[in-house]
């Protein structure tokens, strides 16, 4: 009963670690501004804490740089279980920008896995609110997958293997189809 | 003496009362030049492939399925909402929507991909040619990018001479 | 003989259970108040009940240097902190009086603090001992203020029993009480430190140390920690209010009792008055500010010998 109570208590009071793997603090500055009191994300129950081993979500920022993917991975760890990663921006969401660049691995999930993703560059404070939200259960996401299919081809075609004759005197055979 | 000022300081907080924005249900309005989410309206598009050609963030892949049918996707993974591809649409199918609440659980949600016909010249049914080779691979058909992993194939790679081995982490290249 | 042991033990237990739930409701009443001095919202006064709950069902990592030497810190410093609620008078008498006396007292107070070092120790990462090795330097120059503030109590009142003591006693002399007077301003200035709380939270440091001695417990040992913490609040306003301000304590039932909290509250939001609107002291400057203190404490001492 008291582990369902446990459970019950992981979405009221979120401790948060924030680890920015090589972004360009874009993120960061809108991070720190959803701490701030106009705002405040700490009426929802979430603190800033200084240690992973204390901390249930951790907010990636940035790519995952070659040079800090084994720290990434290692904070990752050292968080205990039941957690949650939140990718920041559009650098942890996808890569960026810098996608191909040499020091750039990719986007943060390549080193581990990611729960929640808010893209953006960078994400509006409310955005990242909205992003906490959806994961709070407190809203319904808004974005879904668009997707467009001509379902009939608008005008007649042509096909190179239905003319007949060469020169001046093509001719195209399946007139009557068209 | 300073323990009054701090007092004093506290005061001064307290009547400022409370600044607290009242969000997710209502928020801050948004400034009027604010470029969120791109909005492709597939209607209007004519399959030119500019926006693919001008993305900083080669986020728009572009795909020749035969002659007549072109697929256009746009992944929202890496988009930095800088509006280029809205800049250059010819016909201006693509508008940077205000929406910037897209907080999600699964990043294939961002994407929209649209599926178009590409008309062929109506006397010998073929698409036009470039004149020259070089054009010809300027072209976006001719590339021909990798839908299936989410890639544009010309990726630079000469810099990585051997596996990408990170420590122990095992990379995988694209 | 066997009744008052009974009652003796029911009356601790007592104390002990009302510690434990009021903690958590200080420290929310202080994380909102700090709040609103902030012009913000705020977490909601229960936060902390859901923060400890929260921590409880959490996996415990074991990390640090020696996770047995952990395990026991964490038991130790609760432990130490609700056995001094049994000897504080709650409204009522204090339930264990006849148990110990005055060094008892100053003996389980400096427990809760060398606590925090243990639980450094045993840790052993380098942020760890930074903060453990602050923790030191300012306990040295800290703990003695209250020890002197009870003795100083003790010598008028010529006791050293705690019913004795801390019933007001550094107000006891004949005359005007200097030594009282100036004990009470001492520990008023540095009431911050003993609960821990900015300007003086030099261990606990978020922003420099990653939480200093705390760094590597995660989990429930986590939770009985922040535990420790919130009731050493408590458990030092109810001390001081005993020993500074006593008038009504006397009363019968419930007004003594509701005005006993009522005083608690109000040290409560001074604490918090204080620690929204300041900044954290350095190392240094902190033991400069307590070698002052210490001077002053130690003349009081000397008036109070000589009967003032």
């Amino acid at each position: 009963m008291l582990n369902t109570l446990c459970k019950k208590m992981f979405g009221r009071s979120l401790w948060v670690y924030h680890a920015n793997s090589g972004g360009c603090n874009g993120c960061d500055i809108e991070v720190l501004n959803v701490l701030t009191p106009y705002y405040d994300v700490e009426r929802f129950g979430i603190k800033l804490v200084g240690s992973p081993r204390h901390a249930d979500v951790m907010l990636c920022q940035g790519p995952a740089l070659r040079s800090t993917a084994k720290a990434l991975q290692r904070a990752y760890e050292a968080m205990p279980a039941p957690k949650l990663v939140f990718a920041i921006g559009s650098c942890a969401c996808g890569g960026g920008v810098w996608f191909d660049s040499y020091a750039v691995i990719g986007p943060v999930e390549k080193i581990i896995p990611v729960n929640y993703y808010i893209p953006g560059c960078p994400p509006r404070p409310e955005a990242i609110i909205y992003g906490v939200a959806v994961a709070l259960g407190l809203v319904e996401k808004k974005v879904a997958p668009v997707q467009f299919k001509s379902l009939e081809l608008p005008i007649p075609r042509y096909h190179p293997s239905d003319l007949r004759g060469s020169g001046e005197m093509v001719v195209y055979e399946k007139m009557d189809k068209v | 003496m300073s323990a009054v000022s701090k007092l004093k300081e506290a005061l001064v907080c307290l009547k400022a009362g409370r600044v607290t924005l009242p969000y997710p249900p209502q928020g801050h309005p948004v400034p009027p030049n604010f470029r969120g989410r791109p909005v492709f309206d597939a209607t209007k598009c004519t399959g030119c492939a500019g926006c693919a050609n001008n993305c900083p963030a080669r986020e728009i892949l572009v795909f020749d399925v035969c002659q007549e049918i072109r697929i256009l996707k746009y992944l929202g993974r890496r988009c930095t909402y800088c509006g280029r591809c809205a800049d250059v649409c010819p016909e201006k199918a693509i508008t940077m929507s205000q929406e910037f609440e897209t907080g999600t659980n699964q990043i294939r949600d961002m994407q929209q991909s649209s599926e178009l016909f590409m008309s062929t010249c109506q006397r010998c049914g073929r698409c036009f040619t470039e004149p020259t080779v070089l054009e010809q691979l300027k072209l976006k058909g001719y590339r021909q990018d990798d839908l299936a992993n989410e890639r544009w194939i010309f990726c630079s790679r000469a810099y990585l001479e051997n596996d990408a081995v990170v420590d122990d982490i095992r990379i995988e290249l694209d | 003989m066997s009744s008052s042991l009974i009652s003796a033990v029911c009356g601790g237990v007592m104390n002990v259970i009302v510690v434990l739930a009021v903690a958590p409701l200080c420290q929310g009443v202080l994380r909102k108040v700090t709040a609103r001095i902030q012009s913000r919202q705020g977490p909601p006064l229960w936060q902390p009940y859901f923060d400890l709950l929260k921590l409880l069902g959490k996996e415990d990592i074991e990390s640090g240097v020696s996770p047995a030497m952990q395990r026991f810190t964490v038991y130790l410093s609760l432990a130490a902190v609700l056995t001094v609620a049994c000897f504080v008078p709650m409204g009522f008498g204090a339930p264990m009086d006849g148990a110990g006396d005055v060094y008892l007292l100053i003996y389980l107070l400096t427990l809760c603090g060398v606590c925090t070092l243990l639980a450094g120790l045993a840790a052993g990462s380098t942020y760890s001992l930074i903060g453990i090795s602050r923790e030191m330097m300012s306990m040295i120059a800290l703990e003695p203020l209250f020890a002197v503030a009870l003795v100083v109590g003790a010598m008028h009142v010529g006791s050293f029993r705690l019913n004795a003591v801390l019933n007001g006693s550094v107000y006891a002399s004949s005359g005007i009480s200097w030594s009282g007077l100036i004990m009470l301003g001492v520990i008023v200035l540095s009431f911050q430190a003993f609960v821990q709380r900015v300007p003086f939270d030099i261990s606990e440091a978020e922003t420099e140390l990653m939480e200093g001695p705390l760094m590597e417990y995660s989990g429930p040992k986590l939770a009985l920690f922040k535990y420790a913490q919130m009731s050493k609040l408590v458990i030092y306003s109810a001390l001081f209010v005993a020993l500074f301000v006593p008038w009504g304590s006397g009363l019968w039932y419930p007004l003594g009792w509701v005005l006993f909290w009522a005083k608690v509250f109000v040290l409560v939001l001074l604490v918090t008055v204080v620690a929204a609107t300041h900044a954290r002291y350095r190392i240094d400057q902190a033991i400069r500010y307590f070698a002052g203190l210490l001077a002053v404490a130690f003349l009081a001492l000397i008036l109070a010998s000589y009967g003032y």
